[in-house]
């Protein structure tokens, strides 16, 4: 499938690093502007970007080195979460990425910094990216970060590429940390999210208008003598979605999840102890208001996905406040990609 | 006005060192490298430290930031003549939110003194360099700093939310922040680990880790370093990330055990610590596993540490070993290079064998789980040419872990020291998208100068980058 985003008038989908950097260069040359598409799921995060032509990733699909011993897996940026799960899971071991969107490419979800559920456990998809190789706005290969569990050599260029949204160029390919999947597992309906809070650390603690799960993982024994908290609905992980054409997060420091909920009367999943609260919801009196708490509570409120075309004016900020040193931001991102070329504007503020 | 007495109308004659004995104390981490700096301030806020960057800006003086000294790869260490600028009195604690996690804390606390602080309510800072009782928080943002619990909770960036910053102009922003995913660029990201070259970190948000119900540890004895190596191999495989993996040779068992009388079985070739945490089902089922891995692996004895006093020592054993080398010669040098886990037992063997090539006693203590090697030289810097042969055989074993597709250093940072190595690992166009980021925060090179980046490295343009023909010469 080739994904023309509205508004482009040519599609490019290059089939190896080095003629993606050959795209760049004459692109760059030309001052011609770019929107970078993965899987598509994410085009509706951010401020519209309105570009020439659009770059797909999809051809990028080799799987570069998977060592399982080593717990480390490198694949280029078209590589879907679907393809990932089906390679890791004869292993028994997980990238621990987003669970519910098996078409999303790594390299939307990690320009996208989006993170699954397993965060309070694994930490967001940010801690989890070893190494990236970033194809910037002039067509420069650039790695940054190596294929080992500890490294401080350098800038950290893979946490900056991470959330990016293509500000420095186009994630070509990444190298993942792995975890070992559990010997069991646990999905545990729950009388009160604040149910969990005796345990620790479990996997997961989310809510929905439906109630409220416990996910849990680990050894059988550690599995069973955690569940006494509630009542088990399944020994596998069933994850909540939404299926709604618009949605928002917001994103407030943990405690005030309960709070976050408390203001809602839209459907929503809530993330306890993350601090991530979703909301079917695009309407504009439901999320200037929660915005207006979320950055009066040091957070924000961020929209998600949007109904209509995504080139259209979205009908509220996707962002809210920008955040501080904008102009330290723009000067690295020029770094990279000098004639701001790639994704120009989608970041907040305009950027 | 000179400088001295600039900084003087801003700290007061008590908080400007200015003398000789001063810049000399204040010339040296605990790495190998001496500078000399041109004189010493010690700030008590943001303010004052935006006003310093200020006043050496205009001097045209550079400036490097400083926690306690305890850095081994000279990234404290002045090169120029610069400004130094000490960050331990910046110590507070406040804020601390048991509800969220989280504390602000100053850069010039000791990284110990957090976790004792927030003991009360039952949470620690995870981070735990073997260093904590002396290093500072600043110093673990500047290195990213690691240690043996960072195994399953990752290094120091992992548990820093927000850091408040002086930028070049005496510009303060704080980025990051205690709700998940701030938006933007992940500067907070980038600042964790750039050891003080971008800007001066004044104030951190730092995550807070729940102590753990219950945690076992276990020692396991080896009849050679290999086995031990591979026994590490074997419990990642195993599909069990332990919360600390510790390695340890039997040369540095002999020395902590000489003045320490832990009880570390001295006639190991290897011995390996292993901890698990977490719910007491979970510790259990764990710890079975690492007893059948260390076993089938070839460990002559496993042992599990009977109680909490028995824990606290092999962990005093383990923390205390660079100290311990004090008693077999006067200096020592090490490298931190990380291996893939899977070539660990290649690379150890390979790093002995550098080590006798080169006539030198090398002694074994790292963060095995990782990857993380440490192998420490031992010498005496007062014979000449000593030094040189220690420096010839490090870099040889930094070479050889490159090659096995490792890295110059998992947790003490390249500052002076491996700055001239990054050529192993990285490319020019990725040498000089480095140096654009250092360009983007600090454009006239005030932060810290000569670190990190080897000379020359703003160099790659595509210009130059078109094929040259086959025997041209250029
Ligand atoms: C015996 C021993 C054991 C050790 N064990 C470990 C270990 O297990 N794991 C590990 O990772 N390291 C270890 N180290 C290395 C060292 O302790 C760490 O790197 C530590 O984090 C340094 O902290 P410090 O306060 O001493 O920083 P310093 O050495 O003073 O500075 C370190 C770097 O950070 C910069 N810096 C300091 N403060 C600031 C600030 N406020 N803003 C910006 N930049 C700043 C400095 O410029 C310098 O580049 C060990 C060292 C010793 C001597």
């Amino acid at each position: 499938m080739s994904l023309l985003a509205p508004g482009t008038t040519a599609h490019h989908a290059p089939g190896s690093v080095d003629e993606m950097a050959e795209l760049y260069r004459r692109l760059d040359a030309d001052g011609t502007t770019t929107v970078v598409i993965g899987g598509g799921n994410h085009l509706g995060v951010g401020n519209p970007v309105l570009a020439d032509v659009s770059v797909a990733t999809e051809a990028l699909d080799a799987i570069i080195d998977y060592q399982p011993d080593d717990l480390t897996l490198t694949v280029e940026a078209g590589v879907t979460m679907g393809a990932i799960d089906e390679l890791l899971d004869p292993h028994r071991q997980t990238a621990a990425l987003p669970e519910t969107e098996p078409t999303a490419t790594i390299g939307g979800v990690v320009a996208a910094g989006i993170s699954g559920y397993r965060r309070s456990r694994f930490g967001p998809t940010r801690d989890r990216v070893l190494e990236v190789t970033v194809v910037t706005g002039d067509g420069r290969v650039v790695t940054g970060g190596a294929r080992v569990v500890k490294n401080v050599s350098g800038y950290d260029l893979p946490r900056l590429a991470t959330g990016s949204f293509g500000a420095l160029g186009v994630i070509v390919s990444v190298c993942l940390k792995l975890w070992p999947e559990p010997e069991s597992r646990a999905t545990v309906r729950l009388d009160d999210p604040a149910d969990a809070d005796s345990l620790y650390r479990p996997l997961a603690v989310l809510e929905t208008e439906e109630g409220a799960w416990a996910y849990l993982q680990g050894p059988a024994s550690e599995v069973a003598s955690s569940a006494s908290i509630g009542i088990v609905q399944s020994d596998g992980f069933t994850w909540p979605t939404f299926d709604a054409p618009g949605t928002a997060e917001m994103r407030v420091p943990p405690a005030l999840v309960p709070d976050a909920v408390q203001r809602l009367n839209v459907p929503f999943i809530a993330q306890h102890g993350v601090g991530i609260v979703a909301m079917a919801t695009e309407d504009p009196d439901v999320l200037e208001p929660a915005r207006s708490w979320c950055e009066s509570v040091g957070g924000s409120l961020v929209v998600t996905s949007r109904s209509g075309p995504v080139d259209a004016a979205p009908s509220i900020d996707p962002w809210g406040t920008p955040p501080p040193a904008q102009s330290l931001q723009r000067r690295l991102i020029a770094a990279f990609d000098p004639r701001r070329i790639v994704n120009r504007g989608r970041l907040p503020g305009g950027i | 006005m000179s400088l001295v007495s600039d900084l003087i109308a801003v700290l007061g004659r008590d908080r400007v060192l200015d003398d000789r004995l001063d810049s000399w104390t204040y010339g040296k981490d605990a790495g190998v490298f001496r500078g000399e700096a041109d004189v010493v301030v010690l700030p008590e806020s943001t303010e004052e430290v935006a006003e310093i960057v200020r006043v050496a800006e205009r001097h045209s003086t550079s400036i490097v930031p400083r926690g306690a000294g305890t850095g081994l790869a000279g990234g404290a260490v002045p090169v120029d003549r610069n400004v130094i600028v000490s960050m331990i009195r910046m110590n507070e604690i406040t804020d601390v939110d048991p509800e969220n996690r989280t504390a602000w804390v100053g850069p010039g606390v000791v990284n110990l003194d957090l976790s004792r602080h927030t003991e009360v309510h039952g949470l620690h800072f995870a981070p735990d360099p073997s260093s904590q009782s002396a290093c500072t928080i600043g110093g673990n943002v500047g290195n990213n700093s690691g240690g043996p619990h960072c195994l399953a909770e990752g290094t120091t960036v992992n548990h820093v939310l927000a850091v408040e910053v002086v930028l070049a102009g005496g510009e303060v922003v704080t980025v990051g922040g205690g709700a998940p995913d701030p938006i933007g660029l992940d500067l907070r990201g980038i600042l964790v680990g750039s050891e003080g070259t971008l800007g001066i970190v004044t104030k951190v948000l730092v995550k807070l880790t729940p102590n753990a119900p219950d945690v076992r540890t276990l020692l396991c004895a080896f009849d050679s370093v290999e086995d031990a190596a591979r026994a590490v191999s074997g419990i990642i495989a195993a599909g069990v990330v332990p919360a600390a993996l510790e390695l340890m040779d039997q040369r540095m068992t002999e020395a902590v055990e000489n003045w320490l009388k832990a009880g570390l079985p001295t006639d190991a070739a290897a011995i390996l610590l292993a901890e698990v945490s977490g719910g007491t089902a979970a510790v259990k089922a764990e710890a079975a596993v690492i007893r059948e891995v260390a076993t089938s692996s070839g460990a002559s004895s496993v042992s599990l540490a009977a109680d909490e006093a028995e824990r606290q020592i092999l962990w005093k054993a383990r923390k205390s070993a660079f100290g311990a080398v004090a008693q077999t010669a006067p200096d020592y040098y090490l490298h931190d290079t990380t291996v893939p886990r899977t070539r660990l037992v290649e690379a150890m063997t390979e790093a002995y064998a550098i080590g006798d090539k080169y006539d030198l006693v090398m002694m074994n203590v790292f963060h095995a789980g990782d990857g993380n090697l440490h192998p420490l030289m031992t010498f005496d810097a007062s014979q000449p040419g000593s030094f040189e042969r220690v420096r010839a055989a490090a870099d040889e074993i930094v070479e050889m872990c490159v090659s096995k597709g490792g890295v110059l250093s998992g947790e003490h940072g390249i500052g002076k020291e491996k700055r001239d190595l990054m050529g192993l690992m990285f490319d020019a166009p990725a040498l000089d998208a480095q140096a654009r980021i250092k360009e983007a925060f600090d454009p006239g090179g005030l932060f810290n100068p000569h670190k990190i980046l080897p000379q020359g490295s703003r160099c790659f343009d595509f210009g130059r980058t078109v094929p040259v023909p086959d025997g041209a010469w250029i």
